[in-house]
């Protein structure tokens, strides 16, 4: 005999599927970009402090000062 | 509180404009960085450094803010709520995300527009600025994340969504075994 239909009052809470897989994609961004932050990744120095350097004054960014321009 | 239909249309035509705006700001502005990212001529460099400040202050933080406060609006305004349904947070979280980081991003901008305009500035130097192209396109695919979002209103409610339900509906429950006696 099948069950009877359940009432939608009395369902337990689920996280939909949706949620679950872009939480593990937005986890794996968020790692890669970590990494990338601490190893530098492949365009160096990452971030506006490449830019400006201690309170809002600007300095050669790193790229400029290695050609020895 | 829930808005009457007449100004909940007006606050969603206002929200839609300036999230798509958003979106073709950015289109704009990519245009600008792939130029700065690929030429190696001078005067081109410096007018894109240029005019992407210009778009970037004067038109894509205040889309920006305006999409931020008309979202809120529109989900505290209406049945959706804020923390009910989890496409809602979501867009809001990456909305704040990108809204961040759009901020910092317009310093390494500025700074980028402030040696353009330097006429002392060489041809070499402006060429080893780079560009911000990692955080225009990573910024273009979050805020298509966010519209495909809200187009398609996936189902699925935060367990604050549906503990309000509940009590919602026991309370709806109530009041009819006191009418019905």
């Amino acid at each position: 005999m099948a069950d009877p239909p359940r009432s939608p009052d009395i369902e337990p809470h689920t996280t939909p599927r949706w949620v679950k897989v872009s939480a593990i994609i937005a986890a794996v961004v968020v790692l890669l970009v970590l990494i990338v932050l601490v190893t530098g990744g492949p365009g160096g120095r990452h971030g506006p402090s490449r830019h400006t350097g201690g309170l809002g004054g600007h300095t050669l960014p790193a790229r400029v000062t290695a050609h020895g321009v | 509180m829930t808005m009457p239909p007449r100004l909940r249309r007006f606050a969603l035509a206002v929200h839609l404009t300036v999230s798509v705006g958003w979106i073709g700001a950015v289109a704009a502005y990519m245009a600008l960085d792939i130029a700065a990212a690929t030429s190696q001529d001078s005067q081109t460099l410096r007018t894109a450094y240029l005019a992407m400040e210009v778009i970037a202050r004067n038109v894509i933080v205040p889309l920006a803010f305006a999409a931020l406060l008309t979202g809120l609006v529109m989900s505290l305004g209406t049945k959706w709520g804020l923390f009910r349904h989890y496409w809602v947070l979501i867009s809001l979280l990456l909305t704040i995300v990108a809204t961040v980081v759009l901020l910092v991003e317009t310093q390494t901008i500025s700074y980028f527009a402030d040696k353009a305009a330097d006429p002392t500035t060489s041809g070499d130097e402006l060429r080893a600025l780079g560009s911000t192209l990692v955080h225009s396109v990573g910024g273009t695919v979050v805020l298509l994340v966010i519209l495909v979002l809200n187009l398609y209103k996936p189902q699925g409610m935060t367990r604050h969504g549906w503990r309000k339900q509940h009590e919602q509906r026991r309370k709806q429950r109530e009041q009819r075994t006191v009418r019905v006696p």
